[in-house]
């Protein structure tokens, strides 16, 4: 089919212009859809509102629309079209033209003259963002899918079997439950195991306890195997937090403390401390306490005294003065004149939790020489049981007496060959007896020994009628506490602000600092609400948890 | 309204807001320090569970405003809360997350709250700014005036180009066919002309670029300066006349459009990231208990 479309228009002063459009296509659609071969721009036609088409030799109009199309002024659905037809749609007028030659079909196509631009829908494309970009609806159907999917559900594939959460974890593009980590996996627990089924072994419960004892022993905080029992509904958790920033393994927080110990069962010695700085009952020394009985085998006792208590006396039966030996002048020692430190005795251990242990080898006997004799001050007596003491002092007088020593006083003369007799033989042995008592009495009762002890003289009949009373220093003033001198930076700090040793003139003096000198530096737990500057300090900064032997729990 | 939902009765929401904001930071600052922030203390807890409600509450406004019969509040009052809270919504995730993030679902919840968020001082400082720019540019008129006087000028123009010889019809039919407005939404934002036009040259025709009819008035202009009768010379310079102003016309036009998609583009990143952020906590809550 060829077809005429004589597009019709006002010209000035009334003339009528038109243009020609020939269209060689079986049907001629018409509608406001921009592909529609006869274009309307009226609001009121459909998209696809009809078409002109040959049927059984006729050409004929047809519509979809339920207005239809107004075929001399009777709206139709249907109708054939004869020359002079006149069709509307909307404000279009198409009138049916007799076909020129070489057309099939004619017709003129003009704007209805009452018509509106309202009516009309504009010359250009949209206008309107609504009309061109994606519905925001679908938008967010599909981004609320993927999310879903992707962090979710592809993941979450992974707890149906081990072998899907492999596959995911080991595949690079697929997401894994590794999207789901909360915080990173302590360095030691991450080593042993990238499965998060190892410890979260049912979904939406909490990891329990067995978990941990799969590779952890409970016996750092309990003293028995049933650990669900005695811990109650405390769970390992409940302290030991995973994936936590930073990470933190051993929960500081004090009130896991204080929630018991501010309100302890009756029967418990121990008084209520909540806060170092609020609460907390002052430091008690442990010192060690002599048997009272002296038959040596007695076990010596520790001892818990209160600072403030008359009794908080230290009974090492070591003779010390601090002042004395940390004088400013200095003191005499064999080589030199030297002025002596705290950390020429006091060490710290590698590690630094505790002190190098004292010893008279280590620590007293480079100045304090066991020398007997002013003439022979290389001699020296050995650091022991009194009567190995004397018993060198009496070998060495009569060395002294019978040997070759033309110093020693007393020495008989006799001649080449002659041997001793018996009475000269016995008479040394008498004097050299009474010489090494002479000394024995004067070291042990005012000068050698008796200088760092304490000596009694047993007025027995004995070898040696001297006891020196046995000397044990305390090693762990604090043993409930953990402090680290290395911690508290020993080389830097003066030994001074803790310990009062620089005025002590006595051994019975505890330099131990109370809390009061603590408190200087540590404060509350809550650093926050500090105005001092003092370090924050939890009970876990001092205290380790119930051990075995301390105690148990709850 | 641009300036009421900023001062909606007396800024009522905004000393909401803050007060929410003031009583979340307090909280946080007052947390034990031996406790680390996380979402998973007792404070973590309770400001994920307010945020959730905030989220849930701040897209529900989607709800509440197209429920025209609801005398819950005004939606004016709606969208005051709902600028304000949404900002405060910034705050209390930030503390409730402790500031730990990571590429993980969490973060992810979280970037996408930032990113609604976002999306929502960028529509609010657009509903402040261009409704009055809006109304500067179409100096009174409405959009379809702006089309109509563009149709009424390409009338004239045809139909003095009518009276002229054939270069100039296909010049004028050409320009006014080949003229683009609108279109796809980047052509829209980016206000661009992208319109042509078909130049007569010599016996044959070259389409060309036509922005602001630019080139369709340098060739009339050229033809102008040719020799000619009186009566054609008056056409031109009718002619001229008519597409200086339908270019003036179609800027405004443009601009138009370009302030309208502005009005309206921020919502396609806004609302889907909202229902993207609800996914996204939805994730986030069951992951969570999910690996307790």
């Amino acid at each position: 089919m060829r077809y005429l479309i004589r597009f019709l228009s006002q010209g000035a002063a009334g003339s009528v212009e038109h243009y020609d459009k020939i269209v060689d296509d079986p049907t001629i659609t018409i509608g406001r859809a921009t592909d529609q071969v006869l274009h309307l721009k009226d609001k009121r036609a459909r998209l696809q509102h009809a078409r002109i088409e040959v049927r059984n030799g006729d050409v004929h109009i047809s519509t979809r629309a339920l207005a239809g199309v107004t075929v001399n002024g009777r709206s139709q659905r249907d109708a054939k079209l004869r020359t002079g037809d006149v069709i509307e749609v909307g404000s279009n007028i198409l009138t049916i033209i007799e076909a020129p030659p070489g057309f099939d079909f004619a017709f003129t196509f003009e704007l209805s003259p009452d018509a509106t631009s309202d009516e009309l829908t504009s010359q250009f494309g949209s206008l309107r963002l609504s009309q061109v970009a994606w519905s925001k609806r679908r938008l967010s159907w599909a981004l609320a899918i993927i999310v879903i999917v992707l962090a979710l559900i592809i993941p979450a594939s992974g707890l149906l079997h081990p072998t899907a959460a492999d596959i995911l974890r080991n595949t690079v593009l697929l997401p894994d439950d590794g999207l789901w980590l909360a915080g990173p996996v302590h360095n030691k627990h991450s080593k042993s195991s990238t499965q998060c089924q190892h410890c979260h072994t049912q979904a939406f419960n909490r990891v329990k306890d067995v978990a941990c004892l799969e590779c952890h022993q409970t016996d750092r905080h309990v003293n028995s195997t049933a650990t669900e029992a005695i811990l109650g509904e405390q769970r390992c958790a409940s302290c030991h937090l995973e994936h936590n920033e930073p990470p933190e393994l051993v929960k500081q927080h004090q009130n896991l403390c204080a929630d018991c110990h501010a309100d302890l069962p009756a029967g418990v010695e121990l008084a209520a401390a909540t806060d170092f700085l609020k609460q907390h009952p002052d430091l008690q020394p442990s010192l060690l306490r002599p048997p009272l009985a002296n038959d040596g085998d007695a076990e010596w006792t520790v001892q818990r005294i209160a600072l403030d208590d008359p009794r908080l006396i230290d009974r090492s039966r070591l003779k010390f003065d601090h002042s004395v030996h940390l004088d400013a002048e200095g003191l005499t020692t064999p080589d030199d004149r030297r002025v002596l430190v705290c950390t020429d005795c006091h060490r710290v251990e590698t590690g630094g939790a505790r002190m190098i242990p004292i010893s008279m080898d280590e620590h007293c006997s480079g100045c304090h020489t066991l020398n007997f004799d002013a003439d022979d001050p290389d001699r020296e007596v050995p650091h022991g049981e009194p009567e190995k003491v004397l018993q060198i002092l009496i070998e060495y007088y009569s060395a002294r007496l019978l040997g070759d020593d033309p110093q020693a006083t007393g020495r008989r003369l006799r001649r080449p060959g002659q041997a001793l007799t018996r009475a000269d033989r016995d008479r040394v042995a008498g004097e050299a007896r009474k010489k090494a008592m002479a000394v024995a009495q004067d070291i042990f009762e005012r000068t050698t020994c008796a200088n760092c002890h304490e000596v009694s003289s047993t007025g027995e009949g004995g070898a040696a009628p001297w006891r020196v009373e046995a000397v044990k220093l305390t090693q762990e003033f604090y043993p409930r506490a953990v402090f680290s001198h290395q911690a508290h930076d020993t080389e830097a700090v003066d030994c001074g602000l803790c310990h009062a040793a620089a005025d002590s003139e006595s051994s019975a003096d505890v330099l131990m600092p109370g809390i009061d000198t603590c408190r200087e530096c540590h404060g509350s737990a809550v650093a926050r609400r500090n105005h001092s500057g003092q370090i924050a300090s939890t009970c876990i900064m001092c205290h380790r948890f119930h051990t075995p032997d301390k105690g148990s729990f709850p | 309204m641009q300036e009421s939902i900023v001062r909606y009765n007396r800024y009522r929401y905004l000393w909401v807001a803050l007060g929410l904001c003031a009583a979340a930071v307090l909280a946080y600052a007052l947390q034990d320090p031996q406790e680390p922030p996380n979402g998973g203390t007792a404070l973590g807890y309770t400001l994920g569970t307010l945020g959730a409600l905030l989220i849930v509450w701040l897209a529900w406004f989607g709800v509440r405003k197209r429920q025209y019969s609801s005398t819950a509040g005004t939606v004016q009052g709606w969208l005051s809360a709902h600028v304000y809270l949404g900002l405060a919504l910034i705050l209390v995730v930030l503390l409730h997350s402790g500031f730990q993030f990571g590429m993980n679902v969490h973060t992810l919840a979280l970037v996408l709250m930032i990113l609604v968020v976002l999306s929502g001082i960028f529509g609010v400082y657009m509903y402040i700014k261009y409704p009055l720019r809006l109304n500067e540019n179409r100096q009174g008129a409405g959009r379809s005036d702006l089309v109509d006087q563009i149709d009424d000028i390409d009338r004239r123009a045809k139909r003095v180009a009518g009276g002229l010889p054939r270069g100039y019809g296909e010049l004028i039919h050409s320009g006014i066919n080949r003229t683009v407005v609108g279109g796809s939404a980047w052509a829209m934002i980016a206000g661009r002309d992208n319109s042509q036009v078909v130049l007569p040259t010599g016996d044959d025709y070259t389409v060309v670029a036509n922005p602001g009819q630019e080139a369709a008035l340098d060739w009339l202009a050229e033809q102008q300066s040719r020799s000619m009768d009186a009566e054609t010379a008056a056409k031109m310079t009718e002619l001229s006349g008519l597409l200086r102003n339908k270019r003036k016309l179609l800027e405004r036009l443009r601009e138009d459009i370009r302030l309208q998609a502005m009005l309206e583009v921020w919502l396609y990143i806004h609302v889907p990231l909202s229902v993207g952020l609800l996914a996204a906590v939805v994730v986030h809550i069951i992951t969570v208990f999910l690996y307790w």
